[in-house]
């Protein structure tokens, strides 16, 4: 159990509810959770990590998808435009960050659909929930699908 | 502020888990592709405006497009909002929220105007 103090919920409403909640608390160890004096490292402290670099995926998602649009917004300007954009895309920190992206955004989507089990009902319509490995498998085939094809379509391959 | 971010809340989420499955599925091809293979050269058609803007100018490329800006600015704001909570910034909730969600509003007005330029 947390020892943390707790704190006021950002998603509170204004009005307490019919049923008596516990205040939120970090959970122990938060962020970067340590070896106690004992020399154990607490549980969950790789769940912890994997939470935050979850989070942290919304870097990604900002800052890729503003490149999408200073991309699309130079193609609206002409082709001058364009390889200017292509010129500074050479940049090795361009490519490394793009890289960098990828790998994230992909571990991110995949933790993703390791979630999704958990948020289904036990009845999808009037079939029983498909096993929880096979929604995950599905949806982890679907995105590498997906990435491929568009993969080939953006870099010519196809289409 | 925080009360406005509170009543929104709803459409946020909404906003937020489509940002958060389109920007998954669509933006580490376009990283891989456009950001890597294109300037490294494995890719040469990926850095050809003619290919890129015939694809961008489709209906389907640009909403496609449309949706690849838009929504995952609004599902990355929402998550470093919330990153930004766990660290316990409760007391700039209210202007944290309203940059991320701001940058969201206005990359997304701007990604219509850009794609309707196509």
């Amino acid at each position: 159990m947390s020892h943390a103090r707790p704190r006021v919920d950002a998603m509170k409403s204004a009005r307490p509810g019919p049923t008596r909640t516990a205040p939120p608390r970090p959970p122990d160890g938060f962020p970067g959770a340590r070896a106690s004096a004992v020399g154990a490292v607490p549980p969950g402290r790789e769940k912890l990590r994997s939470y935050l670099a979850f989070g942290f995926g919304g870097f990604f998602l900002m800052s890729v998808s503003l490149l999408v649009l200073r991309a699309v917004w130079a193609l609206g300007n002409g082709e001058a435009a364009w390889s200017r954009v292509q010129a500074s895309l050479q940049n090795p920190i361009y490519v490394i960050f793009h890289a960098l992206a990828f790998v994230w955004l992909s571990w991110f989507v995949l933790r993703l659909f390791r979630l999704f089990p958990a948020t289904q009902p036990r009845r999808i319509g009037p079939l029983r929930r498909p096993p929880d490995a096979v929604l995950v498998g599905g949806l982890s085939a679907a995105f590498v699908g997906v990435t491929l094809a568009l993969a080939a379509i953006l870099s010519g391959a196809l289409g | 502020m925080r009360r406005m971010l509170l009543v929104l809340e709803p459409v946020i989420w909404l906003l937020f888990s489509a940002g958060m499955m389109v920007g998954g599925l669509l933006l580490p091809a376009w990283a891989l592709v456009m950001g890597v293979a294109g300037p490294l050269g494995i890719a040469p058609a990926a850095t050809s405006y003619d290919h890129v803007y015939a694809l961008a100018s489709h209906p389907l490329g640009r909403l496609v497009l449309l949706a690849a800006i838009a929504l995952p600015l609004w599902g990355g704001a929402h998550h470093l909002r919330h990153v930004w909570l766990d660290f316990g910034g409760l007391r700039s909730d209210g202007l944290v929220g309203t940059l991320c969600y701001g940058v969201a509003l206005l990359g997304s007005l701007a990604a219509i105007v850009a794609v309707a330029r196509l």
